[in-house]
């Protein structure tokens, strides 16, 4: 069903014991016998359960809330208000400059409801259905007001405001250029505008959603959250403010978590609530978040119009400049926005070489859920926009899409290459691995497959979605929406030690949901202490108790194999260098002199002088007398920090992610002209993250971001009706794809090594969204000889298709060729 | 996600269950719950009292009677997917079921629980009315008979009414001569229907319902007096569905646009025709 | 003589070859039953409208979502969980989920292992396509279903 092929590009800059093995998962077994520990698995004595009634309104004034009656009913614990909340709590830190930091955000709704789904009033009782049933006494009144759910006229004056002391709904606008585009404009041959595309609203939908059992420890303050969010560093940056605590006293326990994909980072506002219940109430709050909810009130990808867009183009195919105008839909409240007005920039040109651009960025507030990272976080917007453009100008101007791509594309040799803004692309060899995809899925057959298509009946169609994977940011970049804010660079912890009786032991900072950091970390350790990987234990999931951690911890953002990693790295290594000094100190000889391989820690010159493990642990722990100077610890804790500096505000330029990971995916689809349904019929990706720690755990993201990336290419949607409700609230109506609904699928990978990281790895995982970019245009080459329709929408579902060939003028409309 | 209070009873036989239905006004009959435990989770239905009609063994079998293929109303899709008599009789009711949502639903989802629901998506009761089916209820004062068409009422709404209960579904057995069709759009592999068409031709008459165009399924009467006793070719149909779209009125949704429905209608009518004369030639 | 209705009931279950009589409100669904009552939290919940099958359990031989099952309907019935798929030793299907990496946040295994392994009950070798008609009611958001397709054809084969 799948196959796989490797091609290494240059030597990989580390020796290859485990790293580079498909070392089989540790995560594994207790996963395949159901003995995971999920958030929901964990109880408490006494606890009780938390349901969240939330506003049947897309923006009201809540005018009055009643909660007696709900008290009245036997086993209910307690309730909580936005009134209780505004009263202990401090609104939520904002990462926007005026207006966006003018925003008034607590953990529940406060004297207004601003989208559908907005927790009003949390409800606790002795069971789950008890505290069902209790909130629907609660009585709140609403008095609903205009709702706007189109960013465009979220602009316009007169639209209503969902925050007033922002004085408007815009969060953030920015003018990016770089180069002299007005230059490049003037002297282009050709000019291709698109008055209009839409990159729509969706997510990654983990199949585990949100959720926490909380406790608070009144003699000590302390509150214990069991959760499966996965940035605590920034959860923890958001609560303690509020609850006018230090982040000492917010202890994040996570252990497996059901996927993320980004849409566990900005539950601060729920986690909030359920800390304030646990006090005010004495005992254990658990929450878990229906799926209904999930939908309507957590982390949408951003949503991004790009408007009066034009591409300015040479003859001979060399695309010179762009200029665009991002309108950006936050939705209700800033979470973690602004920051997708600056995250995008990571991949401004794309994979091209383009050296003049101008982007014209505003995000506004509109009725429907906040926005917050999504499994290629602004970037994939980005990288949509620019495959659309090249497949837009390839179209209009007759160029062939694979010869404009490996034209355009930044060049192997201009590596590392520092883009119009600044950035780095680390390395990589484009326009190689675009023959290795277009050999894999068989392009030389696509003609005859298009006859043989055409005498079925079906209008086949063949296209390219190239993308970028940026990864570990440089949280600097946050500045330049913000002078203000005291952000920049990176970090990852962990710990190693060698234990009582010889164990390793090793603690990250990071919150896995299903990336395998217990064995990759072990792999990396196992070949640093050359010993069996299976004597290594990565602690699951993460603890702030653990001590080892900081303030950028989490997983997220394309990051673990250089953050994670590098941290791993640093950690083992120095434990291995105390290792071997304190085998030197028994043996009276230098440092130098000492090895570790097979698991012991032996002199070079002769193996037999060999301590095990457990007998160096036990030195210092308990035998520790008769050495003139301290034994080492057998404990390292290392921060691993990338070499970045604050980019220059100014100009909006600067450094501002390490690493490049990069995948290009081709597909063929088959489209029924009578109806519109279209079907994948092959898929082929390859992808290029460095050196790979464990291959088979990189393919399987590679796997899961193409199956999400054709989820939203052909069936996913959060689409809103004029009223602010949601339209797909759950697995009924947003469909996600199901075995059936497949493709065949070929995979390849190419390690191009990054010069910037201790091992020659690149984050990876996020993928960057290339199935979406490939389906826009495979349909729009379907197309071609049925109206020349240009595909304008990232979410392309049957009716959307079926327009497309009924009405082609609807599309041909946006878009307009100026030549010399 | 969590049903409201709810009093439960698992009769053992036919008549105490309709005696439970007729004597608690707000009982539901209580099939496979694939649709109605999802429906109460939602809280968007919470009858008083489920009798629950598991135990009830009279109404599983399929048997074919004469020339009637018999279903018994808590016979489960599974079953009719493996059901030899299905099979032989008319085979359409197997590949249909085979393809409803997944394993899990089929397992317990039940053809009488199926129709009952009357969802304008649901694959059955378009179907049903093209093949020409008939509905047994019981009830205290007795038992009727009621066509396909006369079943489905209106919005989620059969002739099943309070103290009713579905025993059987009773369908013609497939003569020479005999060809049936369905086509459609659905979200996705075996997901819910956009839109659908279910044909049936037997010795030239057609029988041809829409489903998810209006509350209750569609009979295109000007197709099949258009087709009745006519040579069927690609042309012929195409001709003889022209303008369907137009005379219906179909609800927009996240899904379909009305244009696109009434389109999606006509196309599906199309198919399932063809598809059922090309079985009716053999 | 008509039963009368009741609200609350005494259950008698056989859970994975373990019988137990427990009181169970009638409005409680058999997931939540099977993760509360009985502590048995491999069975998972991903969603609220019965359409992602990670609840999926044995209910008498057969694969059901236990969400849209109450826990009454499950009254002199066997359930298989996940927890009752093996003992110490992995079986070589879960065995072959692992080689295949066909999980990566494990959260849909449990459901996807229960109707893999109702699968191979009663089809020792299916095809790929077998596979993917029966797992069809599990969605997983992770690995794309390829490696779990090539899962249990392998483990079907023999070549765990």
């Amino acid at each position: 069903m799948t196959t796989t092929e490797t091609e290494t590009t240059t030597t990989p800059t580390i020796q290859k014991g485990y790293v580079g093995q498909n070392v089989p998962r540790k995560e594994d077994r207790r996963l395949v016998q159901g003995q995971g520990t999920f958030f929901d698995d964990v109880k408490r004595h006494g606890m009780g359960y938390v349901h969240f009634l939330r506003s049947p309104y897309a923006h009201a004034r809540i005018a009055s809330i009643d909660v007696s009656a709900a008290l009245e009913l036997p086993g209910v614990y307690g309730t909580l208000t936005g009134d209780e909340v505004a009263i202990l709590t401090d609104p939520f830190f904002q990462i926007a400059a005026e207006p966006g930091a003018n925003v008034r955000d607590y953990a529940l709704a406060v004297g207004k409801v601003r989208y559908l789904g907005e927790a009003v009033v949390a409800v606790v009782a002795e069971t789950r259905e008890l505290a069902r049933d209790a909130s629907e006494l609660v009585m709140v009144d609403y008095e609903p007001l205009d709702v706007v759910v189109d960013a465009r006229k979220a602009l316009e004056h007169d639209a209503p405001v969902l925050h007033e002391e922002c004085g408007g709904n815009v969060s953030y606008s920015g003018v990016w250029e770089w180069g002299d585009v007005d230059k490049a404009f003037a002297e282009a041959d050709h000019v291709v505008k698109i008055s209009e595309l839409h990159f729509d609203r969706f997510n990654s939908t983990p199949l585990e959603t949100n959720g926490a059992l909380v406790e608070y420890n009144r003699g000590t303050g302390q509150w214990t959250l069991i959760c499966n969010n996965q940035f605590p560093g920034f959860a923890a940056i958001m609560m303690a403010p509020a609850l006018r605590v230090g982040t000492n006293k917010l202890r994040m326990i996570t252990q497996d978590i059901g996927g993320a994909f980004g849409n566990k980072i900005t539950t601060h506002p729920q986690l909030v609530a359920l800390c304030l219940l646990a006090r005010k109430l004495g005992r254990a709050v658990q929450w878990t978040e229906w799926r209904t909810d999930f939908h309507q009130s957590m982390s949408h990808g951003n949503e991004r119009w790009f408007l009066d867009t034009e591409v300015a183009v040479m003859a001979d195919g060399t695309m010179t400049a762009f200029r665009t105008k991002a309108l950006d839909d936050a939705g209700a409240y800033l979470r973690y926005e602004p920051l997708g007005g600056v995250i995008w920039s990571q991949v401004a040109p794309g994979m091209y070489g383009w050296r003049n651009l101008r982007l014209d960025f505003t995000q506004v507030m509109t009725n429907k859920a906040p926005c917050s990272p999504n499994r290629g976080y602004s970037r994939m917007q980005q990288l949509w926009f620019t495959e659309r453009i090249v497949d837009v100008v390839a179209h209009e101007l007759g160029f062939d899409r694979v010869e404009l791509r490996k034209k355009n594309y930044v060049q192997p040799e201009q590596m590392p290459y520092e883009t119009p803004n600044g950035c780095v692309y680390d390395s990589g060899d484009y326009p190689r691995a675009l023959d290795v995809v277009l050999d894999l899925i068989g392009y030389d057959t696509v003609e005859e497959r298009r006859k043989d298509a055409a005498s079925r009946g079906k209008l086949l169609g063949f296209g390219i979605g190239s993308t970028l994977d940026s990864g570990t940011n440089n949280f600097g970049q946050s500045q330049l929406l913000n002078p203000e804010l005291q952000f920049s660079g990176n970090n990852e912890v962990a710990t190693a030690k060698l234990d009582f009786f010889g164990e390793i032991v090793v603690t990250l900072g990071t919150v896995p949901q299903g990336q395998g950091h217990e064995t990759t970390a072990s792999q990396i350790a196992a070949d640093i202490l050359g010993c069996d990987v299976d004597i290594i234990e990565v602690r699951a999931g993460h603890d702030d108790y653990w001590n080892s951690h900081a303030g950028f911890s989490g997983t997220y953002a394309s990051q673990f194999a250089v953050t994670g990693l590098g941290a791993v790295k640093g950690a083992v290594e120095d434990l291995a260098h105390q290792m071997r000094t304190l085998a030197s100190m028994v043996f009276q000889c230098s440092v130098d002199d000492i090895e570790l391989a097979e698991g012991f820690a032996r002199m070079k010159e002769n193996h037999e002088a060999a301590l095990p493990f457990m007998a160096l642990g036990a030195i210092p722990n308990m035998n520790n007398a008769g050495f003139p100077i301290d034994p080492p610890p057998m404990n390292a804790r290392f921060v691993f920090r990338p070499q970045f500096d604050v980019p220059d505000k100014e100009k909006k330029f600067g450094n501002l992610t390490l690493t490049y990971s990069m995948q290009i995916h081709a597909c063929i689809v088959e489209v029924d002209p009578e109806t519109g349904v279209y079907e994948i019929v092959d898929y082929a990706a390859v992808d290029d993250c460095g050196v790979r720690v464990n291959p088979k755990i990189v393919e399987g993201q590679v796997m899961g971001a193409t199956a999400q990336a054709i989820g939203a290419a052909m069936f996913e949607v959060f689409a809103y009706d004029d009223d602010g409700n949601l339209l797909t609230p759950n697995f009924y109506d947003y469909h996600v794809p199901h075995t059936l609904d497949m493709p065949p699928l070929k995979t390849a990978a190419i390690e191009s090594p990054s010069p910037f990281t201790s091992l020659g790895t690149k984050g990876m995982g996020e993928g960057g969204g290339g199935g979406i970019h490939c389906v826009s245009a495979a349909l729009q080459d379907a197309l071609m000889t049925s109206g020349r329709a240009i595909v304008t929408s990232s979410h392309n579902p049957y009716h959307r298709v079926w327009e497309m060939i009924r009405h082609p003028e609807r599309s041909r409309e946006k878009v307009e060729v100026v030549s010399k | 996600m969590l049903l409201r209070e709810v009093s439960y009873a698992r009769p053992s036989t036919v008549e105490e269950a309709v005696s439970l239905l007729t004597e608690h006004d707000g009982a539901r009959a209580l099939a496979g719950g694939q649709t109605l435990v999802n429906v109460m989770k939602q809280r968007a239905a919470s009858p008083d009292v489920l009798v629950d009609l598991a135990d009830l063994d009279d109404l599983r079998p399929i048997t074919v009677s004469g020339t009637t293929l018999e279903i018994g109303a808590m016979a489960t899709l599974a079953s009719i997917t493996r059901s030899s008599e299905v099979e032989v009789s008319r085979p359409i009711l197997a590949a249909t079921a085979a393809t409803v949502a997944d394993v899990q639903v089929r397992n317990r989802g039940t053809l009488g629980g199926n129709i009952c629901v009357n969802d304008p998506t649901n694959h059955f009761p378009p179907l049903l009315v093209a093949l020409g089916a008939s509905m047994t209820i019981r009830s205290a004062s007795g038992e009727r008979v009621v066509t396909a068409e006369e079943f489905f009422v209106g919005v989620f709404e059969t002739a099943v009414g309070e103290g009713d209960l579905l025993t059987r579904i009773s369908i013609p057995a497939a003569g020479k001569g005999t060809g049936d069709g369905m086509a459609g759009v659905t979200l996705g592999a075996h997901g819910t229907y956009v839109a659908n068409a279910a044909a049936s031709v037997v010795d030239g008459t057609w029988r041809i319902a829409l489903g998810c165009v209006g509350a209750v399924p569609h009979r295109a009467t000007a197709v099949e007096s258009a087709l009745d006793g006519t040579d069927v070719d690609e042309a012929a149909v195409r001709s003889a569905v022209e303008g369907l779209g137009d005379t219906l009125d179909p609800p927009a949704d996240v899904h379909a646009s009305a244009e696109y429905r009434r389109s999606l209608a006509e196309t599906s009518t199309v198919r399932a025709v063809l598809q059922a004369a090309e079985k009716a030639r053999g | 003589m008509a039963t009368t209705p009741v609200s609350e009931k005494v259950v008698r279950v056989s859970v994975n070859g373990t019988t137990y009589e427990y009181e169970v409100p009638t409005r409680r669904l058999l997931v939540h039953f099977l993760r509360d009552d009985l502590a048995l939290t491999g069975t998972h919940i991903g969603c609220d409208t019965g359409s992602c099958g990670a609840c999926t359990v044995h209910l008498n031989g057969v694969p059901v979502k236990s969400c849209a099952v109450l826990a009454v309907q499950a009254d002199g019935a066997a359930v298989t969980t996940v927890e009752g798929l093996g003992d110490e030793e992995l079986t070589p299907l879960q065995q072959s989920f692992s080689d295949h990496h066909a999980l990566q946040c494990g959260y849909c295994t449990p459901g996807m292992l229960m109707s893999a392994a109702a699968l191979l009950d009663e089809n020792p070798s299916p095809s790929e396509e077998d596979v993917k008609v029966a797992l069809q009611g599990n969605i997983c958001r992770c690995t794309g279903y390829w490696n779990i397709v090539e899962a249990v054809v392998a483990a079907g084969k023999g070549v765990a």
